[in-house]
């Protein structure tokens, strides 16, 4: 097992449901090749630095995970074959030193990952206390 | 000689906060390294080490080909603002 990085840019022309089922089938054919997926860091849509098959847009999405070295070559096949994806880039962390910049990136795409969460609970909360007062109020 | 003269020989920045990895993801961190056309700077302008331009090259190439640092900057494709998209 070696460790990855993944970054895929899929159309921006797509609904945001189709991005997200098109994120899952990437990841499906990770898993099923294999791969165990360590962290996903979804960077949004952002303005490409040059023009790609007309597209001015992309929605850029990173995933790390490790599979077996052997493995790449059909995922990077199975990319290819997606109409859907305008760009992929496959890097890949070897040496002990990589090993270590992969393992703190994951652990700052988890961060990431939960953090919207947090807000998320801080707005429901917001959102509990009003209707406490209008209780309080009758 | 006058850009020679704007970039002083200096000591090399990534050694100096002892950068052991870079992310092609970072693109403010990459604009260090950069020419206004997005050109990758020689060593002899920015003063890094031997071991760090190379880091710098392979991460800036990376970038480019995610479409996070653009190829060439001409005067057809002008960028206005290129990190406008950046949090």
């Amino acid at each position: 097992m070696r460790n990855y990085e993944n970054l895929v840019i899929v159309k921006p022309t797509l609904t945001a449901e189709e991005i997200q089922a098109n994120i899952s089938a990437i990841e499906e054919v990770i898993t099923s090749n294999g791969g165990e997926i360590a962290a996903r860091d979804a960077m949004g849509m952002r303005k490409l630095a040059y023009p790609l098959g007309k597209n001015e847009r992309g929605y850029f999405h990173v995933i790390y995970y490790s599979v077996a070295p052997s493995a790449i070559n059909e995922i990077e096949r199975r990319f290819r074959i997606n109409e859907n994806l305008l760009r992929f880039v496959t890097i890949k962390y070897d040496t002990n030193r990589e090993v270590t910049a992969w393992n703190q990136l994951v652990q700052k795409a988890q961060k990431k990952a939960t953090q919207p969460a947090g807000e998320a609970k801080v707005e429901a909360e917001e959102v509990v206390i009003p209707a406490a007062l209008e209780e309080d109020a009758e | 000689m006058a850009e020679r003269r704007k970039y002083k020989k200096r000591f090399c920045k990534y050694c100096e906060a002892k950068v052991d990895f870079m992310d092609y993801k970072d693109v403010a961190a990459l604009r260090f390294s950069l020419s206004e056309r997005y050109k990758i700077m020689p060593r002899r302008l920015t003063g890094n080490c031997k071991r760090h331009q190379d880091m710098i090259a392979t991460v800036i190439k990376r970038a480019r080909a995610a479409a996070l640092v653009p190829y060439t900057v001409t005067r057809k494709t002008v960028v206005t603002a290129p990190f406008e998209n950046l949090k």
